[in-house]
């Protein structure tokens, strides 16, 4: 019974978060800490930022990953699906509007003219979010070289993106194997 | 069976992504080889992810699945990126402790968000085509609200929602005022 309240209570909190939250991840983030660290003090900043670390690495959408981790951290694998379904709720229930609205309206003239205009934003707006995880993501020369070679492989091989991830992966698991081994033999030398 | 295809699809996108634009790549990828969606339909659904409230890849998944299936659709979508979070971060999270500083994933990483930049690099590839030419050739006008939009983006950090609302503007003047004038 404690557990189902605490869950309703987790759901609750992240439904109001996924409300109000504009511009992705980060800005959920913000809202999560004056919440739970700095408001109700239900986790210490440390710990915040470590399920931040954690969930970042997990593959699929971070913030679902980190809501997750809060929220089996407090109230065990009930909480952590509360924390997941309370986030993406008001999601949900929004773009399901949106989608309806969207088929109705995006043949009429001047829906159709503002699209056009959008659509042209599109690209700017892909771009300048390309560039600032770029800022993150190459920062060294091997992750600049590997950031072409499939560049180079998407666009004129036309190798798929999702092999592409999974070739990623194959070759990170091998030099992690690899330089493994380096290590212990310096050891042992 | 559009159901279980969504949710594969959708789970597929979620295990080899990591949220936000990286997503929108495979999003694409999916969707034209399934023929749900195309280019256009694509962008126009950035723009809508963008404008509304939640992560970008549960935005993509409901309105994806809408648009495919109806609302059943929509759920299978969303349950199917959230897959990972389910499962993998699932299991992290029972072993809190030992993946705090993994060095498996950290290499993994390493290697894996280049790719995401050169997929996303892709993108803009493929969605410039679409966009900015017509079958009359290169739309000068588009090409014109991009150039500004990219400027005031990266010089004076207008907000997404801000860009959205000044393009629909100059997409109305542009494509719906002049035509009528001429």
């Amino acid at each position: 019974m404690e557990r189902i309240k605490k869950g309703l209570t987790i759901f609750a909190f992240f439904f109001k978060i996924g409300c109000f939250t504009f511009g992705g991840g980060w800005a959920i983030l913000a809202q999560m800490e004056q919440e739970f660290v700095n408001k109700r003090q239900i986790i210490t900043k440390e710990e915040l930022l470590e399920m931040v670390a954690v969930g970042k690495s997990c593959p699929g959408i971070m913030i679902t990953n980190i809501s997750l981790l809060f929220g089996y951290h407090v109230a065990g694998v009930f909480g952590g699906l509360c924390a997941v379904f309370g986030i993406i709720s008001p999601a949900v229930i929004i773009l399901t509007i949106v989608a309806q609205f969207y088929n109705a309206f995006k043949n009429n003239y001047w829906v159709h003219a503002a699209l056009i205009g959008i659509r042209a934003a599109v690209v700017p707006i892909i771009g300048s979010a390309a560039l600032s995880l770029g800022k993150d993501a190459l920062k060294t020369p091997p992750a600049v070289v590997i950031c072409l070679i499939a560049f180079v492989l998407s666009l004129f091989a036309k190798v798929s993106n999702i092999l592409l991830v999974l070739l990623g992966v194959v070759c990170a698991l091998v030099w992690w194997f690899y330089s493994k081994d380096r290590q212990q033999k310096e050891k042992e030398a | 069976m559009v159901y279980l295809q969504l949710f594969i699809s959708f789970m597929k996108i979620g295990f080899t992504s990591f949220g936000g634009m990286s997503m929108v790549p495979l999003i694409l990828e999916e969707m034209s080889s399934h023929g749900w969606m195309t280019a256009e339909d694509l962008a126009n659904l950035v723009a809508i992810a963008e404008m509304t409230p939640g992560p970008l890849g549960i935005n993509c998944a409901t309105f994806t699945g809408m648009q495919t299936a109806g609302l059943p659709g929509s759920i299978v979508a969303v349950l199917g990126v959230l897959m990972p979070a389910f499962t993998l971060t699932m299991v992290i999270a029972i072993f809190f402790e030992k993946f705090k500083d993994s060095a498996v994933m950290r290499s993994v990483m390493y290697f894996v968000k280049p790719i995401c930049i050169a997929m996303i690099l892709g993108v803009i590839v493929t969605l410039s085509r679409e966009t900015y030419f017509g079958e009359a050739g290169i739309l000068f006008f588009s090409v014109g609200i991009a150039g500004l939009m990219l400027y005031l983006l990266l010089r004076h950090k207008w907000s997404v929602p801000a860009v959205i609302l000044s393009s629909a503007a100059l997409g109305m003047l542009f494509y719906g005022v002049l035509p009528m004038l001429s």
